[in-house]
């Protein structure tokens, strides 16, 4: 249903084009579930931002195609994006505190997107109002607050009301849980999940806790550095993660059970984009590197339905 | 009621409260940030002091820093209640001895200057004995033990990541020489994996500086990680304190055993029984008595409407404020 | 060690860019200024007006009050905007007369800008009865309207020297910069930074003048060109209607005899011209400032540089 491929992000700047985002490719399925996980700078949420046509300057999409229902998004006017945007696929952002309008109601920012994209009459504008705050389980009474009347978990949650409004075949949520504390978290990923089940849509889903995602998307994908470095079925990465960064990144997590276990991280930092090392760019950070890992850049190799940019998982010479 | 911990007292927080008038000039409302908190830290140990948004756990950490004045009760440090501290002298020598580290990387350190600008400050006005070539020996070495390179000190934050700006706040909290180290939620903003290199260095801050922690957070797996004993807060009360594993692993509190459940563990199947509740902090405007969790909570008796529950010790050094859990005596399962 | 790139909009929230000075932020800003064509014109236009102002004996020839030309000469190589009513050579008058306008704008800038921020920035972090207090101070100044005030005291000082005018404008412009870096320093105020500082045992005073000013330097230098471009456009209006002191040269002068002598109608245009002109190209100076300041501080305003699109052909060999 939405296919992106080879998509390429440059950041036109003074002192030189940084590319955040190289050559990635994925597809998302009908009523598919895709996690993209990754930490700052790795060019998740520029990602997003390209898919869904929403990037401003000095980003530019220097390559690629992102093909929604067999048409290619790129490149199309305004005009043309505006007939499939909210209908066919909408967009959850970060922090509701910010993507939410402070000085007028909820209810009024609801006939906003309504009648931006279709024409509508006032009862019919409440009726849906009032049934989209219903699915993710807010009293319709809500309609006239003040985003800052809400809480935070509420205030999330009319947004992905808002993101329902034409029940759209493709939601893209950008990190929707992290303002949220740790019990509104888990509740609204439920939320989320079920409406998912119930309604059928598409949800890509980017976050940089991994272990949040864990439980609710099908399939994983993996960001480092602006390249995808792992891609598959949840469960697969999870059980056995195959990229250096991907394993790195699980043992990152201090488990609330089990044994007390010192941890080490992931020492170093990302590489700076604008000077992209040689070779494979996790190679500084990565405890399994050889030496042909700083001179061949690797691709994504397919290895027992994960893709994976690892040169040692391509020949074979790490064991899992 | 004291928190009894085996090592000698640092700190002692006694019935701390702490109340803000909102609303407008006109209002009578008060809203109850902290209401009658009493604990103590000891000693090289870390404690960590969780809970969610609202609980008042960044209150005390100001009224240990002395930002804000209690409404009522007092904190003792070395003995010594705070209150008595007026002069400027006291009070530097306060702030040197219980400095503060800050939660957003970004916005913690003044980007007009070099990084060195907050160490030398620090140690200008805390060990004014030092030489000016003394203070820069001494900033790079809190440089090194905090794992930063002592060339660094040239740098601007903008040329810093967060984890090493993070690092940057607590090499000048070490710059003083302090017994307590107070750290609001130091690594919330920081990705997952630099985390790790933050909590390993607050535990060595611990073990080879001899210096005690508050690590105020809301993540609990991180609080496991790095703490000696846990505190739990839920709208301004202390909910449940202990040594950390008896705590996590005997949960006494019905909001313990929830927070507990609701944390992701991707190891762990997905539990149900956090799904029904919404995560909705109250905030505690001119609260009536009783327990304040006591809505969102599984096993409310009628009690529980009435009478505000107190800290009692369930196990050795553990104590819950739960009318349940208090007058049970087999274990009370709220949330699995 | 890698190191973040600042700029690159990341996840992790941006960064402020330094704004004060030091050896490599100053390298920094050159280039900033080079690139950016505002600045370019801007710089290279107040540059001219300023070489003109410190060496004006070496532009022009003539002395501007030696009025022992013949009247109402046309333009030649000799006189290269004429002469006037008083066989003064205008080209002279305005070479001259560019010093009086840029101290006026220079030193109303400054004053302007150091009394708004020692009083909003004051205002600002005590907050409380001493921010009420400055502020209802600022509100009265800023009610008032500005020209009719200062024609009032213009006049009331009989002819202002130029010390009356700068005093004059200063004393009614700061209070709209005030507001300003008031509301600036109140959403600072909150930084951790600041409050670290406090933690840490710095004395109020400190914080303000060294932790809080500096960082607010984009919106000071903002403020000082736009108080030095009104400070031009009031001073040459005042003494166009006659309340400057007529004896100096200066171009708002130069007009007022212009039009005390009917300049346009009686065949002399370039009287009343040039003079306008040359105020207009040094406001144009300072707005041109004005504005490359604001893209430099902010990236986001920057103009978009047009991208030419590869439409999905590219091919890398070997990734």
């Amino acid at each position: 249903m939405l296919e992106v491929s080879g998509l390429t992000v440059d950041y036109i700047l003074d002192q030189g084009n940084v590319r955040a985002v190289d050559d990635v490719s994925f597809t998302v399925g009908r009523g598919e579930f895709l996690g993209i996980v990754g930490e700052s700078g790795c060019g998740k949420s520029t990602l997003l931002f390209a898919a869904a046509q929403l990037l401003a300057p000095p980003a530019t999409v220097a390559a690629g195609t992102v093909t929604f229902d067999g048409t290619n998004l790129v490149g199309l006017t305004d005009d043309q994006l505006c007939a499939m945007r909210w209908r066919d696929m909408s967009v959850v952002m970060q922090s509701a505190m910010n993507a939410l309008n402070p000085v007028t109601s909820i209810g009024a920012q609801f006939k906003d997107a309504m009648r931006a994209h279709g024409k509508f009459t006032s009862e019919e504008i409440a009726a849906r109002s009032a049934e989209v705050l219903k699915m993710v389980g807010i009293d319709p009474v809500h309609l006239r607050s003040y985003p800052h009347q809400l809480s935070g978990g509420m205030r999330q949650r009319s947004m992905i009301a808002m993101a329902m409004l034409f029940t759209p075949d493709l939601i893209i949520m950008d990190e929707p849980t992290s303002a949220l504390d740790v019990v509104a978290q888990r509740s609204l990923m439920v939320q989320i999940k079920e409406l998912q089940l119930e309604f059928g849509f598409a949800v890509i889903f980017v976050t940089h806790d991994m272990s949040l995602i864990s439980h609710f998307s099908d399939r994983l994908m993996v960001m480092y550095a602006g390249q995808v470095a792992e891609i598959g079925a949840t469960k697969k990465i999870f059980d056995r993660p195959l990229h250096p960064y991907t394993q790195g990144l699980l043992e990152a997590f201090p488990s609330i059970r089990g044994p007390r276990v010192p941890l080490k991280g992931i020492p170093g930092n990302p590489p700076d984009l604008s000077r992209v090392p040689a070779g494979c760019r996790f190679r500084p950070r990565c405890p399994y590197a050889i030496e042909k890992c700083a001179v061949i850049a690797p691709d994504l190799y397919p290895h027992d339905g994960t893709l994976v940019r690892c040169l040692r998982r391509e020949d074979g010479s790490l064991a899992s | 009621m004291t928190d009894d911990s085996p090592r000698p007292q640092l700190l002692r927080a006694d019935h701390l409260t702490r109340h803000f008038k909102i609303g407008g000039a006109l209002s009578r409302r008060t809203l109850h940030a902290v209401d009658d908190v009493s604990f103590a830290i000891g000693e090289r140990e870390i404690v960590a002091l969780a809970g969610e948004s609202g609980s008042g756990k960044s209150t005390i950490a100001r009224m240990l820093a002395r930002v804000y004045k209690p409404t009522s009760g007092e904190v003792f440090f070395e003995g010594k209640p705070l209150s008595s501290m007026t002069s400027r002298q006291g009070r530097l020598r306060y702030s040197a001895l219980v400095p503060m580290v800050f939660q957003d990387p970004f916005s913690s350190i003044n980007p007009v200057f070099r990084v060195q600008h907050g160490v030398l400050r620090c140690l200008k006005l805390h060990r004014p004995s030092l030489s000016a070539a003394q203070r820069l020996e001494e900033a790079a070495r809190v440089f090194e033990v905090v794992g930063l390179n002592p060339n660094m000190l040239q740098r601007f934050p903008y040329e810093l990541s967060g984890g090493q700006r993070q690092r940057v706040g607590f090499a000048q909290a070490l710059a003083m020489r302090p017994k307590l180290i107070l750290a609001d939620e130091p690594v919330s903003m920081l990705d997952v994996s630099i985390r790790i290199g933050l909590l390993n260095l607050m535990a060595k801050l611990r073990d080879e500086e001899g210096v005690s922690i508050l690590y105020i957070t809301h993540d609990i797996a991180s609080a496991r990680y790095v703490a000696d004993r846990l505190i739990v807060m839920y709208a301004g009360q202390i909910a449940e304190t202990g040594p950390i594993e008896d705590v996590l692993t005997h949960p006494r509190h019905p909001y313990t055993q929830l927070l507990l459940s609701a944390v992701p563990d991707p190891r762990a199947p997905l539990s149900v029984a956090a799904e029904t509740d919404r995560g909705e902090p109250p905030r505690v405007i001119d609260p009536t008595p009783g327990c304040r969790f006591r809505w969102r909570c599984p096993l409310a008796i009628d009690t529980c409407a009435q009478v505000t529950p107190e800290l009692a010790e369930l196990r050795p050094a553990h104590e819950a404020a739960c009318h349940v859990a208090q007058t049970s005596s087999e274990e009370v399962k709220a949330f699995t | 060690m890698a190191m973040p790139v600042s700029g690159v909009p990341t996840e992790t929230p941006a960064t402020q860019a330094p704004d004060l000075g030091s050896g490599r932020t100053l390298g920094r800003f050159g280039r900033a200024v080079r690139l950016n064509r505002k600045a370019t014109v801007g710089s290279v236009l107040l540059l001219i007006f300023i070489l003109i102002a410190l060496f004006p004996g070496v532009i022009a020839h003539d002395s501007p009050t030696q009025d022992a030309y013949t009247p109402q000469l046309g333009v030649s190589t000799a006189h290269l905007l004429g002469t006037n009513h008083y066989g003064q050579d205008l080209f002279a008058q305005l070479v001259y007369g560019t010093r009086n306008v840029l101290i006026i704008a220079f030193v109303v800038g400054l004053a302007t800008t150091t009394i708004a921020v020692l009083i909003g920035v004051a205002a600002a972090y005590l907050g409380g009865l001493a921010d009420s207090s400055l502020n209802v101070l600022t509100d009265v100044l800023l009610v008032i309207p500005i020209f009719p005030l200062l024609i009032v005291i213009a006049a009331y000082a009989h002819g202002g020297t130029t010390l009356v005018l700068i005093a004059a404008i200063t004393l009614t412009s700061w209070s709209y910069t005030a507001r300003q870096l008031r509301s600036q320093a109140l959403t600072l105020r909150r930084r951790d930074f600041l409050e670290a500082a406090r933690v840490r045992g710095e004395r109020s005073l400190y914080i303000i003048v060294v932790e809080l000013i500096p960082t607010m330097t984009s919106l000071l230098v903002a403020s000082f060109l736009t108080n030095a471009l009104y400070a031009v456009l009031f001073a040459s209006s005042l003494q166009f209607i006659g309340l400057g002191d007529p004896n100096t040269v200066s171009w708002g002068t130069t007009l007022y005899w212009a039009q005390n002598n009917a300049a346009l109608q009686t065949g002399q245009p370039l009287w009343a011209i040039a003079p306008g002109a040359c105020i207009a190209v040094l406001g144009a100076a300072f707005a041109l400032l004005n504005y490359a300041f604001d893209e430099i501080g902010n990236p986001a305003l920057r103009p978009v540089r047009k991208v030419r699109q590869r439409k999905g052909t590219e091919q890398r060999a070997g990734k």
